[in-house]
């Protein structure tokens, strides 16, 4: 076992990973480090689609279509099969108000040069045979903006694919120590329970728990875990031909867009906004929802009511199918819905990749490669300066949100 | 235990082999979980009501560790399999 990386990546999630693999091919000796297994937290607790209709107008749905462009390279070049698959989305908008503010941001995604557009009643229903028949329309993604991938099995890519490189990782591994030059405050070591290694640069790819190892330097990283749980049937006959969610789901994920549903008093506490996919084993995956609980994953009951509540409303079918399993788990939450890319002005070889919310998967090809940019000095391939970390210190975020 | 064959199926609703078991092992799995997410053994209708005593036994054999190492999958619900039309209305017993 060799006790000296030119770089270290603590968390092995989609983040952590993608990260290890980027600085690895770029020729820097990279080890990951995980307290649990690869993929043991958010990235095996999620659902498993990459999408930019379910980001915000700008940077958000830039880094989106850069890292749906980007997945499609990586299968391609991967032998690890994480199970990539094009498949289009639809936003489905269940009253008149609800298509027009899809309409809306559809227009300005649209003259951002972003495909997507508006399909009427008819068509919905001629794309999914099976859902409600009185929904007014939806909003279409085509597969240039909606991809599939399972989201262990691309951690496991990552790592596999990373080892090709000498890429190590160091599974059920906790860090004790992370130690500081005492003179320049710069990246030393970590002291874990595979013994000391010595390193000139730390990358905090925890995700969730990103603020525990940030508190072990000093540092005061504002992400908070946020839960969701998603609902696992039988395997059955293909219900839906897309990615389908409710144009609600981005009411619940920004609570910047004020948008007033006609939904349950259960629908409404437990925050549910409906989604549904199908995946390669022929399951169904039925969510979801967003509520902080603390890093409390045990599946609630009411959560599992309020979304078959919902997914029977927009697929009368699914009452009939069976659910085998309910998971819970926790997004990294940063109040002002961007993550945080950067390096940590305080800290010479510090850096942090973490705070992606729901969207840690589908960014996290887009992140590995910025992180390797920005560890190589090189500029990145657009302008990333809103995730640094700096914006925190500054107040900036406060303002922002 | 060692005389199982690799073809043998160990995860009958996913059709999971001892083989792509002890394959999940040699990769990193140290634990029930995961082997389940390397092969999907214990994802299937019965959740490893079936399967999993047989894959905690892989493991032992496998890494040399005691039964009590071997993790067991996350209990979660529900407790068998029941309708979302079921869930829905609230009809747990």
């Amino acid at each position: 076992m060799k006790q000296e990386y030119d770089a270290i990546v603590i968390g092995a999630g989609a983040i952590g990973t993608s990260v290890a693999y980027h600085l690895a091919r770029a020729g820097y000796q990279t080890a990951v480090l995980d307290r649990g297994d690869i993929a043991s937290g958010s990235s095996s607790h999620c659902d498993a689609v990459a999408l930019i209709c379910d980001k915000l107008p700008g940077i958000d749905t830039k880094m989106g279509q850069a890292s749906i462009d980007y997945f499609g390279e990586l299968a391609r070049t991967f032998d690890y099969d994480f199970e990539y698959c094009p498949k289009g989305c639809l936003y489905i908008c269940e009253t008149q108000p609800e298509f027009d503010a899809a309409e809306n941001y559809c227009r300005k995604q649209q003259a951002d040069g972003y495909a997507m557009r508006m399909i009427g009643h008819d068509e919905l229903c001629a794309m999914e045979p099976h859902i409600a028949k009185d929904l007014t329309g939806a909003l279409f993604t085509p597969e240039s903006g909606s991809v599939a991938v399972s989201p262990y099995k691309l951690c496991f890519a990552f790592v596999e694919e990373g080892k090709k490189y000498g890429l190590e990782s160091y599974t059920y591994c906790t860090i004790q120590k992370i130690n500081l030059d005492p003179d320049t405050n710069a990246v030393r070591s970590l002291e874990t329970n595979y013994g000391t290694f010595h390193t000139k640069r730390i990358i905090n790819c925890a995700g969730a728990w990103a603020s525990f190892v940030g508190r072990m330097t000093g540092l005061d990283i504002p992400i908070e875990p946020r839960k969701g749980t998603n609902l696992v049937s039988e395997q059955t006959g293909r219900l839906c031909n897309h990615k389908i969610l409710e144009y609600g789901y981005m009411l619940s994920k920004f609570d910047s867009i004020h948008f007033k549903r006609n939904v349950s008093r259960l629908v409404e506490e437990q925050n549910i906004a409906f989604n549904l996919e199908y995946t390669n084993a022929c399951n169904l995956l039925v969510g979801g929802n967003r509520l902080f609980r603390g890093y409390d994953t045990r599946t609630e009951i009411e959560t599992m009511r309020a979304i078959c509540e919902r997914a029977v409303r927009f697929y009368p079918e699914l009452a009939d199918i069976k659910c085998i399993r309910a998971y819970s788990g926790v997004r990294p939450f940063v109040r002002d819905h961007l993550p945080i890319v950067s390096d940590v002005d305080s800290i010479p070889g510090y850096y942090i990749a973490a705070g992606h919310e729901g969207d840690g998967i589908c960014f996290s090809p887009i992140t590995g490669k910025f992180m390797e940019q920005i560890i190589s000095g090189k500029p990145t391939d657009f302008d990333i300066s809103r995730l640094d970390f700096a914006r925190f210190s500054s107040g900036a975020a406060a303002k922002g949100a | 235990m060692r005389d199982l064959n690799d073809d043998m199926l160990v995860c009958r609703c996913e059709e999971v082999t001892v083989g792509e078991i002890r394959k999940a092992i040699r990769e990193g799995a140290k634990d029930v979980v995961g082997v389940k997410r390397r092969t999907r053994a214990g994802m299937g209708l019965c959740q490893g009501r079936t399967c999993e005593k047989l894959v905690q036994q892989i493991i032992c054999e496998e890494l040399g560790v005691g039964p009590d190492q071997t993790g067991t999958s996350s209990a979660r619900p529900p407790v068998r399999p029941v309708s979302f039309g079921e869930l829905a209305k609230g009809v747990i017993d």
